[in-house]
């Protein structure tokens, strides 16, 4: 073997071992804060003012889980949390779903540039609605109620839903549905037998993408909440920081609570993210 | 032709629940905003007086908007560079591998789907001065001799924000970039390959050309985002130290719910928009030039 190829060859097994290094390195850097916060979680509360810091405590303890799990404020608006949320998906894809499949699926004129146009609403920054929902929920009297807050976040949400869902319609061959046709269904059974039935993994990710979106919310939720009415539960995490003495072994036993429903949808997700070429993502 | 107007009007029967909905949700107090900016609120009597342009004069005027404004730019440019350089480099490694490609992928992918509560969360936590484990490492390690104020100090804040924030946000320009790597022609690199070409050269003259529509997207949805952040510097430093942290967004919540100055507000929050209407303008121009030019 010429000596020139040989080294070529070290060269480029080094330059591979170099990218698994800093994929690994990325991989930690990405890791380590939830895992940190995994730790603190379980450390009892005496060994978080011991310096140099304890890393891997030898009394691991419930305490803090029990400490947010006992606290009524963090309960109800877990529930809050919850309810803010499901109402939210449902309401999403209740009127994104027929939407998306009127302006794709029905040829009508303009439907694509009507659901850019529907998108690029994502792009408005969320201060331009401050002070506007703010009035509007005050005059409905809707400040610190569960629907107030589904009213704002449904604008979040559904520009986001809808393009998701026209995505997953659009891909549909329009051969079937046209074949459903001929065999005599009609509109409806065409809509819930064809189409519907082969969107199902896209309109599952849509649903769970405004659950998240809405779970994780925050914005929102601490200008429109301001009693445990309808807080939800980020606007709680917010309320632990501004004690005068701040509880952190709680906090970060709530922020776990708080981040484990994201792991499944996340796992489901990501797949769409992978094949889909991240189209649709475009809010955080 | 009566088959067409028939087509059309289902089409938008159906979208018409969601087109309402929009109208109220989106629409309406996207409009409203725009009215409430040239009026004043007096929140004494709950009254509303048209003052014209003075909201946006008074703005011109005011030393922290002009602080938020340069605040704001140092936050955009700070994020978007850090945020590509991170997530170009993450795309390329991911792109030249194939074992374990999923599981990396996966694993950063996390900070795009975490919460901005919990995110911010950990890098209070991380940054804090005395119970921090940032402090804790460096102090081991010997690199400082005593703990440093991340969050508190202003000329650290920001930065430290910003680095935060790109943890958050690298996720969406990596798999941007790795999509658009997805197009570059293997015929073609390994035409520039059997040329001669060293790696770098490669990538100027075969990646770089193919991936910068992707590059410029990239860009775009980082700044729009980068200039819509809110959650992140209002939990971990409040618009502070001394409002070196106070980007629009913060400065607009100060003058809405402290001040109570809808008007202003809503004044300020044009200006925000503006700013990312023209970079929107400006990535359409750029796009339309790369088209003019392959």
């Amino acid at each position: 073997m010429p000596p020139f190829v040989a080294s070529r060859r070290k060269r480029r097994r080094l330059g591979k071992g170099l990218i698994y290094l800093l994929l690994l390195s990325s991989s930690a850097v990405v890791i380590f804060p939830y895992l940190w916060m995994a730790l603190t979680s379980f450390k009892p509360i005496e060994e978080f003012f011991t310096y140099p810091l304890v890393w891997f405590t030898k009394n691991w303890t419930l305490s803090q889980y029990a400490g947010a799990l006992e606290d009524p404020k963090f309960l109800a608006a877990l529930r809050n949390s919850i309810l803010v949320s499901t109402i939210v998906t449902a309401v999403s894809l209740a009127l994104s779903i027929p939407a998306a499949y009127g302006l794709t699926r029905l040829r009508t004129p303009g439907g694509k540039p009507f659901l850019v146009a529907i998108l690029s609403s994502q792009f408005f920054p969320p201060m331009i609605f401050f002070v506007p929902f703010y009035i509007i929920l005050s005059k409905f009297q809707l400040l610190n109620t569960i629907s107030g807050l589904v009213f704002a976040y449904l604008s979040v949400t559904l520009p986001i839903c809808t393009w998701m869902v026209a995505t997953t319609f659009r891909n549909i061959p329009r051969e079937l549905e046209e074949a459903a046709r001929v065999d005599g269904c009609g509109d409806i059974r065409t809509i819930f037998e064809v189409v519907l039935r082969m969107s199902i993994p896209g309109i599952i990710t849509a649903g769970l993408f405004a659950f998240v979106l809405a779970w994780q919310e925050y914005i929102f939720a601490l200008l429109y909440t301001t009693t445990p009415a309808a807080q939800t539960a980020p606007v709680i995490l917010f309320y632990y920081l501004g004690q005068h003495q701040i509880d952190y072994g709680r906090l970060m036993a709530a922020a776990v609570l708080l981040s484990l429903p994201v792991i499944f949808p996340f796992v489901i997700m990501q797949r769409y993210f992978r094949q889909g070429r991240g189209e649709g993502s475009i809010k955080g | 032709m009566f088959k067409g107007r028939t087509k059309f009007i289902k089409g938008y029967l159906f979208a018409t629940p969601l087109l309402l909905v929009l109208a109220v949700a989106v629409l309406f107090p996207a409009l409203y905003n725009l009215g409430i900016a040239f009026y004043e609120y007096r929140p004494a009597n709950d009254a509303w007086k048209f003052v014209g342009l003075q909201n946006f004069s008074k703005l011109w005027s005011s030393p922290f908007f002009w602080n938020s404004f340069t605040v704001t730019l140092l936050w955009v440019a700070g994020n978007v560079c850090l945020q590509l350089v991170v997530g170009l480099a993450l795309a390329l490694a991911l792109n030249s591998i194939l074992r374990f490609r999923g599981i990396f992928s996966g694993i950063l992918l996390i900070p795009w789907i975490s919460s901005f509560v919990v995110v911010a969360i950990l890098f209070i936590w991380i940054y804090h001065p005395q119970l921090g484990v940032l402090n804790d490492i460096l102090l081991r390690l010997g690199v400082v001799e005593k703990p440093i104020a991340w969050l508190a100090s202003p000329g650290l804040a920001q930065l430290s924000l910003i680095l935060a924030n790109t943890w958050k946000f690298f996720p969406l320009v990596m798999i941007t970039l790795f999509a658009g790597l997805q197009d570059v022609s293997p015929e073609l690199l390994e035409a520039t390959q059997v040329d001669g070409a060293n790696r770098l050269e490669t990538f100027r003259m075969v990646v770089f050309p193919t991936i910068l529509p992707s590059i410029s997207t990239a860009v775009l949805l980082s700044t729009i985002w980068a200039y819509n952040s809110f959650t992140l510097p209002i939990i971990m430093t409040g618009g502070g130290p001394l409002r070196a942290t106070e980007i629009f967004g913060l400065y607009i919540f100060k003058l809405a719910f402290d001040a109570f100055d809808f008007g202003a507000a809503a004044a300020a929050s044009l200006v925000l928009f503006l700013q990312i209407l023209l970079v929107i303008v400006l990535y359409l121009r750029v796009v339309e030039r790369e088209k003019g030019v392959t």
